[in-house]
This record gives structure tokens, C-alpha cells and sequence, in this order.
């Protein structure tokens, strides 16, 4: 698809958003309660759902630490995510790298002094995938751990951003970030990934895998920080209604 | 299986102490390369990265196969790493580790998808032949900063490469043999170098090319991937300690002056060699651009 179609002159996109929009985000908590903590996020067409068990014993003895809990990343494209219905391998190098991405964001982010010689598995269930997937597992996890009462140092909000480039004319721009691209929009442009722990907007994950002019990527990176912080916030506001409608529920709080 | 080491108690905190400090175990500045050496082999496609004490050798190789059916007018290139013990006691044959898996897939998409390497032009007949372009990285000492020697390894062999030439006469195909006519240099369109940063603790120390040691050591790394004309191949920051964008940002500002300094290197390392197999093999003047 050639790129002037991704942005059309008026500055809309293939699905009509304008380059800051972001998908609808629809986040809810506690969906599976036998498990000890889940959330399903939906964002535009990408869903996808994470369990949480743990903390406890590791399933196996060499994942036992002596000083800290081992986090487990378990993830799943289901078969009928896709557009064409195929399975993926458990084996597949992609899915075995978003894995060990998230396994690591996640063993920085979560308290993990707390809980030693034991183990949190992640368990996550890609079931569509339209664009943004690893940013949605990140934020998926980070409601489930809440939901499970796991210790954090903060949200780990992910958003990503893809740049289209300009048309090279003069005193034309070099081109303009897009906010959480979809799928045929992640296929043609270069796509930052990048999550933010806590409120100061640090950057605990980035990952680029298309080639960016450096210029560019100072763009990017200043809208994916800004709109994960927004992001942050959302999922904040979620959590808080939550935990609202559980003290509700219970009798107590207002 | 064999546990690398951690280092001990009490160098890790004389590490991190002179760390804090700006100073460094084998007194390089924090932002410099150890000594970085290359070496290219007899035969074309061999090149030997030596940084400090870790050693990387990639050898690339080509041969003629049928394309992917769903890429009829692609060559194939593939990449090949293999970590044995050879490298560090550490790794194990036949049993690939998380570690393993991540160094694969960075170099994988620093240097292959990218497209560094213009996989059309190794098409021959579309649809039945084409190249299979062949990169076997060997790491050979491991002393920390894999990334960085493997990915100037593979570009630099990839550099010094010639495949055969080939002729088509209708349903024909001649491969013609090194010495029957000058070999074809392989159609580089970009060249990019990994940069490792490694983060320690804290208050935020940043290294670059970071030993075994630091790497143990460090609370989390970034690799920067990048070529001479400011194109940023690559970024991967997985985890490990919160970083400021601001500060990420001046990272890659350097790595991108590390990046020119090292493609000039190797520019002049590989021009270096074709003067010494000119004047070896009397090649003089006969190059594969040259009209026949």
C-alpha cells in the first residue's frame, strides 16, 4: 500500500482517527476469578487477555531464587487471531522474543525482593491481533498484576507510535508520528514500542524494528511518552472503579 | 547446566564504586570501545572481529537454490549464530537460552531486516533459481558485547564477500567458476552497527561496549542499531532500569558518531585488504562492474 494512503491530505487515516487518536480502550478487571488475577484489554480490534497465578512455589526447582520471585511469561497467539486462521508454534523465535521482552519489563517492574523463592506466571492470550500487540500484553499484565495484588513500583504503561514519512518536498515536514497503529498501518512504517514505568515518564522498554531517521525517533519517542502517560492514567481510572464496585460490594468505603 | 559465575561480592562493589567514580577496570572512558581489530581471511566472505578480548569470526558463504514460492524474485539470506562453549562455559551445545534467543533475534534485525543485504539482486531465474546467501557467525571468546563484534563481523564479511558470477544463455544457467571470471561483489545497500549501552544501577552510570564483567553487572542495556547516513535500524530496550527519553535520546546522538567512526573502519580495513590481493593475485583493474 503505497504510504500517501496511510495519511490522506486532510490528515485522516485509514480507519478516520487523526495521528494523536488513540483506539477505543476498553480495560476490565477480574474477568477469570479463579485465577488469582486477570484483565482483558481490547483496544480497537487487538484483544487480548492475561492470567495471573501466582505468587507461589516454582514449577520447577530451578526457577527458584533465593532473593527474589521468578517471573514466567506464558504467551499464546490463539489460532483464529489473525486474518487467516493458522497456528503458531510455541517455539516461534518472535513469539519466544516478545516473551523474554515481557518477561524482563515485568521482573524490573514488579516488587520482586518480596516474594523470594517463589514464582508469578504471566499467562497471556493473544485472541485478535490488529496492530499494537506487545504494547497490549504489556498493558494487559500490568492490570492483571494489580488485580492480583502483586507489589509494583509503579504502572507499566505501553503505547506504540509509527511514523509516516514526508513526501520530501520543500519546506515540507519530514514527516508525522501516528499514535497506536493498526495493522496495516505496523506492515508499511517504522514502529516504536515503548513502555513507562511510574509517573515521571521513564522508559523501561523500547523497541524499533524498521528503519527510522534518528531525527524522527526524537519525535516519536515524545509522543509515545506523552500518550503512555495517558495511557497510565486510563488504566489508573479503571482500577479505581475497580476497586470501588469490590468495596461496594463488600459493604464498605462510600 | 553450567552457570556462568557472578562475579563476587567484593568486585562487584569495587566495580561499582570506581564506576560512580568514571572509572573503569581496564581504564577506558565510559564512553569509549575497547581496541577494535579486523581481519579478513584468504578466501572471500571471512572476517574476524576481535574487541578487547571477545572474538567473533563470520564466514558468508552462497550457493544456488529454489526461491521461497512465495517470494518468487527474492534471493534468501539467512543468519546463523551458535553459541558453544567455546565461546564461555557457560553456553551449552543444542540448547538455545532466553539470552541466546534475544542475541539471535538483534542481530537477525539489525542486519537481515533492515535489508541491509538487497536480497533482489541475488535473484537468477525468478521463480526456480536464486542465491541462498549464507552468514554462520562464530563466536569464539566471549568477553562481553556479543552484539556489537557479531554485527561488525557479519557486515564486514558481508563487504568482503564475492559470489560467483552467473550467465543465462535461454533455459541455461553457467555458474562460472573464481577464476574463470571475476567475481560479483554482493549489492550492500546499508550498512549498520550495533551500539550496546549498558546501564548500572541506581544513579544511572551509561557504558558503552560494556566487558563480561559490567555486563554481569549492569541493571539493564540498550542496543542501538544504526548506519552511516543517520537511519536508526533498531532500537531494543527490554526491561532493566527506567531510563529518561532525554537521556536515551543523547545515547543514540553518540552512538551514532560511534557508528560513523566504525563504518569508516571497516571501510579502510577492507580497502586495506583489496590493495593487498591486487598486488597478491595481480588483479589489477579487473573488477565485476567492468565491461567484458
Amino acid at each position: 500500500m503505497p504510504r500517501e494512503e496511510l495519511l490522506s491530505p486532510e490528515g485522516l487515516r485509514l480507519d478516520g482517527r487523526r495521528w494523536n487518536n488513540l483506539r477505543t480502550l476498553k480495560l476490565s478487571l477480574r474477568t477469570h476469578p479463579t485465577s488469582s488475577g486477570s484483565a482483558l484489554l481490547t483496544s480497537g480490534h487487538t484483544s487480548i487477555l492475561c492470567l495471573i497465578h501466582g505468587p507461589s512455589e516454582p514449577s520447577l526447582r530451578s526457577k527458584q531464587q533465593h532473593d527474589r520471585c521468578t517471573i514466567t511469561v506464558d504467551l499464546t497467539y490463539a489460532p483464529f487471531s489473525g486474518t487467516d486462521r493458522k497456528r503458531r508454534n510455541r517455539t516461534d523465535k518472535r513469539i519466544s522474543e516478545l516473551r523474554s521482552v515481557i518477561q524482563r519489563t515485568f521482573s524490573r517492574a514488579v516488587m520482586t525482593h518480596l516474594h523470594p523463592r517463589s514464582e508469578i506466571t504471566i499467562t497471556l492470550l493473544v485472541l485478535s491481533q490488529d496492530g499494537g500487540v506487545l504494547a497490549g500484553c504489556i498493558n494487559a499484565a500490568t492490570l492483571a498484576l494489580i488485580d492480583a495484588g502483586v507489589p509494583m513500583w509503579g504502572y507499566v504503561a505501553a503505547v506504540t507510535v509509527g511514523w509516516v514519512p514526508g513526501q520530501g518536498g520543500e519546506g515540507e515536514e519530514e514527516g508525522t508520528p501516528v499514535l497506536d497503529v493498526n495493522n496495516a498501518e505496523e506492515g508499511e512504517l517504522g514502529v516504536l514500542t515503548l513502555a513507562t514505568m511510574g509517573d515521571k515518564g521513564r522508559v523501561i522498554l523500547g523497541m524499533l524494528e524498521s528503519r527510522v531517521r534518528l531525527e524522527a525517533v526524537e519525535g516519536l519517542m515524545a509522543v509515545a511518552v506523552d500518550s503512555a502517560g495517558k495511557v497510565k492514567d486510563m488504566m489508573d481510572e479503571e482500577v479505581r472503579r475497580h476497586g470501588e464496585a469490590i468495596a461496594r460490594a463488600a459493604g464498605v468505603g462510600s | 547446566m553450567p552457570k556462568e559465575l557472578d562475579p563476587s561480592t567484593n568486585e562487584k562493589n569495587f566495580i561499582l564504586e570506581s564506576l560512580y567514580a568514571g572509572e573503569r577496570l581496564d581504564g577506558r572512558e565510559l564512553d569509549a570501545f575497547r581496541p577494535l581489530e579486523l581481519e579478513f581471511g584468504e578466501e572471500y566472505g571471512l572476517a574476524d572481529v576481535r574487541l578487547g578480548k571477545t572474538r567473533v569470526i563470520a564466514r558468508v558463504s552462497a550457493q544456488v537454490v529454489q526461491p521461497f514460492s512465495d517470494r518468487p524474485f527474492d534471493g534468501i539470506f539467512t543468519i546463523t549464530t551458535e553459541l558453544g562453549p567455546m565461546a564461555s562455559p557457560g553456553f551449552e551445545v543444542g540448547r538455545q537460552t532466553e539470552a541466546e534467543v534475544l542475541l539471535a533475534r538483534l542481530i537477525e534485525k539489525s542486519i537481515r531486516r533492515s535489508t541491509a543485504l538487497d536480497t533482489e539482486s541475488l535473484c537468477i531465474v525468478a521463480g526456480q533459481k536464486c542465491w541462498q546467501v549464507r552468514a554462520d557467525v562464530h563466536f569464539l571468546n566471549h568477553d562481553g558485547n556479543m552484539v556489537d563484534a557479531a554485527c561488525i563481523a557479519v557486515v564486514a564479511a558481508l563487504q568482503h564477500f564475492r559470489r560467483p558470477d552467473v550467465s543465462i544463455e535461454g533455459e541455461t544457467v553457467t555458474v562460472h567458476s573464481m577464476t574463470e571470471r571475476v567475481p560479483v561483489p554482493l549489492s550492500i545497500l546499508h550498512v549498520p552497527i550495533c551500539e550496546g549501552d549498558g546501564g548500572d544501577e541506581a544513579n544511572v552510570v551509561t557504558l558503552i561496549d560494556a566487558t563480561l564483567q559490567e555486563e554481569q553487572l549492569r541493571d539493564g542495556d540498550m542496543t542501538v542499531t544504526m548506519n552511516k547516513h543517520g537511519e536508526v535500524c533498531q532500537i531494543s530496550k527490554a526491561g532493566g532500569v527506567p531510563l529518561d527519553p532525554i537521556a536515551m535520546h543523547r545515547d543514540m546522538n553518540l552512538a551514532f558518531v560511534k557508528v560513523k567512526e566504525i563504518t569508516a573502519f571497516i571501510a579502510k580495513r577492507l580497502k586495506e585488504d583489496e590493495e593487498k590481493r591486487v598486488k597478491r593475485d595481480n588483479l589489477l583493474e579487473s573488477k565485476a562492474e567492468n565491461e567484458r
